[in-house]
């Protein structure tokens, strides 16, 4: 297709000018965090002297380690919950066949479409009412706004259904002659989808939990209503820290990398079954 | 019915956590929602919640037909500025990603090490692709420094974070962190064009212009609806970026920033 020499040159050429300028900012922000205060806010391009001192600061300056822990606690139970209910969802899609199964496939897929600012706070009313009744009728202390059980539980809701939606993916892209073989020879439907099929989806199910990791790793607007200080997460804490502390780039800039880092390295694992799993559904319409 | 349950019981059990969860999570409270927006539900009368006074399609009248309303002034200019932002968003992603696939669907050298260095952006989240902008865009900073200084493009260094100049503010690093995702959908889209096609173009006398329009493009159609969809309902609905990156609560696109 592109047969002369120095067009192929002049793609690699354009290519590399165009990746430059599109990492520059990513490189800016760990440079800006080695800076010190007066360098990050006079403009200045290098720091004199590495200041790594900025990667211990944070955990002093700003709780971060606590940020981080609650992150860390919150993204794993989702991830946990959220592949769990999704692989029997997905799996029961891709297979069986049952009255209201389409209905249940769109009804999935339209929740991706409505907004989450609409019912951010029925939500939040609903919990407080939740916790009040609990409270009055069963004299349960149940807390679902500012702990962790009822972050997780939204998120859990939250990305089950794209998940779930993955997951059929990988799930219709295995022969379904495997089931069908092992039903010959004794098994129960269960059996099969538990013994034959999961350990077959492996893969799928490590790039769908990271795809839920990665998206509940970056969730603020209801991480914001639904914590408090003692469970407030990575982008809660950096922003109340923002608010605050106007003028220190350069420790804001050392906890931006920090809070990137788990993702970029969660990504490098399972970067080919994520682009396959999410571009899937695209190319193949 | 034993049957019934014999037979469709372990699919209904299979779906039945993931039900729940839509229900309790996203259809329950959206339907809250949309009967809320029938109250009159302010702060004195939260507390009433769904028994607060009915007032029919009061609220609607207000933020759309009330010409004195402030509500109506500032939704519609926030409607406004956000289908241009998605259009924008949307026009300058896909055309990005469109282009530079196509750069990269060739014989390259470590390929799938370009790929991924050009995805990383798309890793970094969304709330610290605002505050990272938001810092550079700053008068004193480094995206002024490389414009006026060291390019020579500016003669003076703009407000990016003040006045309509926030416009382009909030564009750019939304395209920084999504249009990676498109060239990666539309590489593994143009992977899938039958290079028979190409030859056979090539036969006839095609142009490259003529190739794409005629045997890429038509490939790409239905990819692209897919990624306009994603794209759209990712910006009508982002909030991330655009948060960190003006004030905090006090301050929207237009009066101020975050680091101002």
């Amino acid at each position: 297709m592109y047969e002369e020499r120095w067009l192929r040159w002049g793609a690699g050429l354009l290519l590399f000018l165009i990746l430059v300028f599109h990492l520059f900012p990513i490189f800016w922000m760990v440079n800006t965090s080695l800076m010190t205060q007066l360098e990050a806010a006079t403009g200045s391009l290098f720091p004199r002297v590495p200041q790594w001192g900025n990667y211990l600061d944070i955990w002093r300056v700003l709780p971060f380690f606590h940020y981080l822990k609650n992150s860390f606690l919150v993204c794993s139970l989702t991830t946990v919950f959220a592949l769990a209910v999704a692989t029997f969802a997905g799996y029961a899609l891709a297979r069986f066949r049952f009255p209201g199964a389409e209905l249940f496939g769109g009804s999935v897929l339209v929740t991706q479409v409505i907004p989450g600012i609409l019912f951010l706070i029925p939500i939040y009313i609903m919990y407080i009412y939740v916790q009040n009744w609990a409270r009055s009728a069963l004299g349960l202390e149940v807390r679902l706004v500012g702990s962790y059980g009822g972050l997780v539980f939204t998120y859990t809701a939250f990305f089950v259904p794209l998940s779930i939606w993955i997951l059929r993916g990988f799930f219709a892209s295995i022969p379904k002659e495997l089931e069908e073989a092992a039903m010959v020879d004794g098994a129960t439907p269960f059996q099969a989808f538990y013994r034959v099929i999961l350990p077959l989806a492996l893969p799928g199910l490590a790039a769908t939990a990271v795809y839920i990791f990665l998206t509940a790793w970056d969730e603020l607007l209801f991480a914001q209503v639904l914590t408090n200080e003692a469970t407030a997460t990575i982008p809660v804490g950096i922003r109340n820290f923002v608010g605050n502390y106007q003028n220190r780039y350069d420790l804001v800039m050392a906890a931006a990398t920090v809070a990137t880092l788990p993702v970029l390295v969660l990504f490098f694992f399972v970067q080919r079954q994520l682009i396959q799993g999410l571009t899937a559904g695209a190319v193949k319409g | 019915m034993r049957t019934f349950w014999r037979r469709y019981g372990l699919a209904y059990l299979f779906i039945a956590p993931a039900l729940f969860g839509m229900l309790l999570v996203h259809y329950g409270p959206m339907v809250q929602g949309i009967y809320m927006s029938f109250l009159d539900l302010r702060l004195q009368t939260l507390r009433l919640y769904l028994q607060a006074p009915f007032v029919g399609l009061e609220n609607y009248r207000e933020i759309l037909l009330n010409p004195e309303s402030t509500f109506r002034a500032g939704f519609l200019y926030a409607v406004r500025t956000t289908l241009l932002y998605a259009l924008a968003v949307n026009v300058l992603s896909l055309s990005l990603g469109l282009l530079v696939a196509h750069l990269l669907n060739r014989p390259l050298f470590l390929r799938g090490l370009w790929r991924s260095l050009f995805l990383l952006p798309w890793v970094v989240p969304s709330y610290v692709v605002g505050l990272l902008w938001g810092f550079m865009w700053l008068k004193e900073g480094v995206v002024n420094h490389l414009l006026a200084d060291v390019l020579g493009l500016l003669s003076e260094k703009p407000h990016w974070l003040i006045g309509p100049l926030t416009f382009v503010a909030i564009v750019v690093p939304t395209v920084w962190r999504g249009w990676p995702f498109v060239m990666v959908t539309y590489l593994a889209a143009l992977q899938t064009v039958p290079q028979e096609l190409y030859e056979a173009a090539k036969v006839d006398g095609a142009s490259p212009w003529q190739r794409f329009r005629h045997v890429t493009w038509p490939m790409l159609r239905p990819v692209t609806a897919v990624l306009l969809l994603y794209g759209l309902l990712g910006t009508l609905y982002s909030f991330n970026i655009v948060y960190m990156m003006f004030g905090t609560g006090r301050a929207t696109p237009g009066s101020g920033g975050t680091f101002s």
